[in-house]
């Protein structure tokens, strides 16, 4: 399990982004039961309390919920919202970054949509 | 060697300390050890002066190079007398690890090699589970591979029995993923003292035409003005941000460097 450890981005944001990531693939759905703080922390190789904090910022969210004394659990809604926002940020970041480098390159909007038709089928 | 620190340490954390050679940390360490006695202040452990204190004896575990054990026993009997010292003794764990680690129980401690004396010394502080577990350089002289094994055992360590680790290290990169806390010591004082995420979230890096980023440089950490664009590098808070100047995060192992640097230009001051 690899983690991005260039300082930059904490790593507590990267545990919330991969258990998202998780919920993406349905290897966590619905009510299910993730991993408890120590199992992310031998996982990751990272302290506890740091990965408590990935934890604690999906349950800000309403991605996860608390069971009292059993661990927390994905909500009903968790792929469904974590969807919404990727397309809503992700997706428009990665849009903005697309076009910048298109004109910095001096590349047309035609060929721009075109770049993107042929990637979507897969050429 | 220490003035004007003060600080206050929570139980069942993980800290760094971090500070450059000669910053003071081994002195902090012997301090709250018990080992130094303080010419001024006051230090606090279980509502006692750790110095002559048997509470602190009974419950700490101080870690360091120069760490000495009686001359000539073999590895075999330092650990039977451990086993008499130290009520929460793992006997079972001080064997497996010295066994995969490639320390034979039969061996001498004083024919180890200073990469496997480092390596005893961090399982023998382990394998005592105190309270207080106090680690000064653990890792010097270990070979890389060896170092990532036994950082991984202080986590397993910790998480199967959570007590107050302090591990001091000049090199943050290395204990970051391991910490909860960073305890940054520069001339014998207190540079910083927060959350790992907090020293990650502390400065940003401003790179843009020296005019524009003239207004930062009263509050300038660090500055580099060579070619076209110049470098500033202050704390988060100056910073609103400004759309002709590109921002960039500040990695916690930077601040702490840029925090206790002596000259505000690094290296390149030199060659002025």
């Amino acid at each position: 399990m690899n983690l991005n450890i260039d300082g930059t981005t904490p790593i507590y944001v990267q545990i919330a982004e991969w258990l998202r990531n998780e919920i993406l693939a349905e290897r966590l759905v619905a009510d299910s039961k993730v991993y408890s703080q120590y199992q992310l922390a031998e996982l990751f190789n990272i302290n506890p309390a740091t990965a408590g904090k990935g934890l604690t910022l999906l349950l800000e969210e309403e991605i996860l919920y608390k069971k009292r004394g059993l661990g927390m659990f994905v909500t009903a809604q968790a792929k469904e919202m974590i969807l919404q926002k990727r397309r809503g940020e992700t997706l428009q970041q990665l849009a903005r970054e697309l076009v910048v480098e298109a004109r910095r390159l001096a590349v047309t909007d035609d060929e721009l949509i075109e770049l993107v038709q042929k990637m979507q089928r897969g050429e | 060697m220490l003035k004007d620190v003060s600080c206050q340490i929570e139980e069942h954390k993980i800290i760094g300390l971090i500070g450059r050679n000669g910053a003071g940390k081994s002195t902090f360490l012997n301090i709250l050890a018990g080992h130094i006695k303080p010419t001024a202040g006051k230090v606090t452990i279980y509502q006692d002066n750790p110095f002559n204190s048997i509470t602190t004896a009974t419950n700490t575990m101080f870690i360091e190079e120069g760490m000495t054990f009686p001359n000539g026993n073999n590895i075999a009997r330092i650990l039977e007398i451990a086993k008499c010292f130290y009520p929460n003794w793992q006997q079972e764990l001080a064997e497996k690890l010295l066994q995969y680690v490639g320390i034979s129980l039969n061996g001498l401690y004083d024919k180890l090699s200073k990469g496997q004396r480092s390596t005893f010394n961090l399982v023998y502080g382990l394998s005592a589970r105190c309270a207080i577990t106090l680690l000064d350089e653990p890792m010097n002289g270990m070979d890389e591979a060896v170092r990532a094994d036994m950082y991984r055992a202080i986590l397993k360590e910790y998480i199967a029995y959570p007590r107050t680790i302090i591990i001091s290290s000049h090199h943050l990169k290395e204990i970051e993923h391991l910490i909860e806390e960073i305890l940054l010591i520069n001339n014998g004082q207190v540079a910083l003292h927060k959350e790992l995420e907090e020293v990650q979230q502390f400065a940003v890096r401003l790179i843009g035409q020296p005019e524009q980023l003239e207004p930062y440089r009263n509050h300038a950490l660090f500055e580099r003005n060579e070619g076209p664009l110049a470098e500033i590098i202050v704390e988060k808070k100056y910073f609103n941000g400004h759309s002709s100047i590109q921002s960039e995060a500040v990695s916690a192992s930077d601040v702490c460097k840029y925090v206790t640097a002596n000259r505000m230009g690094g290296i390149d001051d030199v060659f002025k």
